[in-house]
């Protein structure tokens, strides 16, 4: 087995607020192998995002390193390409141009990346669409023309936060049949930070199960179902075998981050 | 979508049309007959050969340029350090609150009180007009790049870092795009307070400019040709405010 382009060693994180510190993080560590997909599980505020955030440069950690190919980054990193959750296509370029974004920050001329984004829009899907501004586009265009940006740039690894959370489930579905395709027809290695266990079963290869507060790797599963992942794989018996070993260690976790939620609720109103 | 645009921009463009003709000759009515307000209103066809004398003579031009001239010295002077300080205080939470209850009360102060105050501090030429306009158009523009910073979606800018911008780049591809259409609006409110400021100005104290014009047309009962001067700023500033929406229009074209 070839040695991880990806490793998270012993991270940590926490947070100073009103109350006391916030251990966010506790050592975590991850490995991810070339051309691999994985994802991490985990229930809300389990430090998801900021794991994602450390992992591609946009926050600082308080312990720990993050080494792409044996050599540790600091900062955002050519190598990472994040894609995110909320809406963030730019509204002032065309899909063509926001998928050429990081050709023009390199500094690459108009016709060359024009020509290299467009290979990017077709792998998407959204050929046809090049012209049009995000604004006439539905939510899943919109997050395929980030994809699509994300994938321009050629990171060796693919980050994503949570990047169908705005979408309702049967595009969401769709989208993760599109995303695998992509990502076996790029060897991309990928990770994804979600919450969702259908999603995370449907496209990875390894799930990482993330325990609550403070947030560490709780348990490895890995997912040995045939590829592509059609209607009749996630209609099997071991596709619900996963989704209930899955669940039945997220479930303890989610439960505790549900009970601080209600006790932060339930704590006298002052701010 | 087209079709019912078009016929009801056509509809609201006849309309338009159909009430400026049917006010024009009420107005040319009761000008002719001096039913009401007597020599105070003159016909609409004596207000147009006053602005055809106007258009016609050389002082005209002088008096057009001056106040041209101060409209644009005030709205550089006043906008261009309005975007500035609004920027900064969208993007410096503690100045913006600090400043905003200032920008707010002297946003909404008439700026002609101000007058007095910059003659005393510039003279009585048009220093004092392009003063006053700039102060004018000062305020909506920082109020209105001050929103537009305070709007930015925070995620365009993670986009940025998480692909390398550097600071120059961080402005000119995510900032200045973000914030075109807000900085757009600003400046066509900015645009239109700073020609009232400087005619405000002129009516009030100058020995040149359209304002001034217009007082001296009252001061000799020539009242014909005081509705022709009105009549040509109220075209000006049409045509800048046209001008400027045009702009907008640009800029707001993809959202």
């Amino acid at each position: 087995m070839s040695a991880p382009i990806l490793r998270v060693e012993n991270v940590a994180k926490r947070f100073v607020t009103a109350t006391g510190t916030v251990e966010a993080l506790a050592e975590t560590s991850i490995e991810v192998r070339e051309g691999e997909f994985v994802a991490v599980i985990g229930p809300s505020g389990c430090g998801k995002s900021t794991l994602f955030n450390i992992i591609g440069g946009l926050d600082s950690a308080d312990g720990g390193r993050v080494l792409v190919e044996g050599k540790p980054i600091a900062g955002s990193h050519r190598d990472i390409g994040m894609v995110f959750q909320e809406e963030s296509t730019f509204p002032w370029r065309t899909v063509v141009e926001n998928v050429a974004f990081p050709l023009e920050v390199a500094g690459m001329g108009r016709r060359a990346r024009e020509e290299k984004a467009m290979r990017f829009v077709r792998l998407v899907g959204l050929d046809g669409f090049e012209r049009r501004y995000p604004a006439e586009l539905s939510g899943g265009m919109r997050q395929r023309t980030a994809l699509a940006r994300t994938l321009c740039a050629e990171p060796r690894i693919l980050l994503m936060d949570e990047p169908f959370a705005a979408l309702d489930e049967q595009t969401r579905m769709l989208l993760g049949e599109k995303l695998i395709e992509i990502c076996q027809a790029l060897k991309q290695t990928t990770l994804l930070i979600t919450h969702n266990l259908s999603e995370a079963v449907q496209l990875s290869d390894r799930v990482l199960v993330m325990s609550f507060r403070p947030g560490r790797i709780k348990r490895t599963v890995a997912i040995d179902l045939p590829r592509p992942r059609t209607s009749d794989v996630i209609a099997s018996e071991r596709f619900a075998s996963y989704l209930g070993t899955i669940w039945e260690d997220l479930k303890a976790e989610a439960a505790k981050g549900l009970a601080a939620l209600e006790t932060a609720r339930r704590a006298p109103a002052g701010r | 979508m087209a079709a019912p645009g078009v016929s009801a921009r056509r509809d609201a463009a006849l309309i338009r049309v159909l009430t400026l003709a049917v006010l024009v000759a009420l107005w040319e009515a009761l000008g002719q007959t001096r039913l009401v307000f007597g020599e105070a209103l003159p016909p609409a066809s004596a207000v147009a050969a006053a602005v055809a004398r106007e258009i016609a003579s050389l002082s005209f031009y002088r008096h057009l340029a001056v106040t041209l001239g101060e409209v644009a010295g005030g709205f550089l002077l006043g906008a261009l350090p309005g975007v500035a300080f609004g920027l900064a205080m969208g993007a410096r939470r503690v100045l913006g609150a600090a400043a905003d209850p200032y920008v707010a009360a002297l946003a909404t102060t008439p700026k002609i009180v101000f007058l007095p105050i910059v003659m005393l501090a510039v003279g009585i030429g048009p220093g004092s007009k392009v003063a006053l306009g700039a102060i004018s158009a000062f305020f909506p523009v920082a109020i209105a790049a001050a929103s537009g910073m305070r709007a930015i979606p925070p995620v365009f800018v993670r986009v940025g870092r998480a692909f390398n911008l550097r600071g120059g780049q961080m402005v000119r591809m995510i900032y200045l795009p973000a914030l075109a259409l807000p900085i757009v609006t600003g400046l066509r409110l900015g645009l239109g307070v700073c020609i009232v400021g400087v005619l405000l100005g002129e009516l009030k104290l100058a020995s040149v400019g359209l304002g001034f014009l217009a007082r001296d047309y009252y001061d000799q009962y020539d009242f014909a040709s005081l509705y022709a001067v009105v009549a040509i700023v109220f075209a000006l500033a049409s045509l800048a405010n046209g001008a400027m929406s045009r702009l907008a229009r640009r800029a707001e074209a993809h959202r």
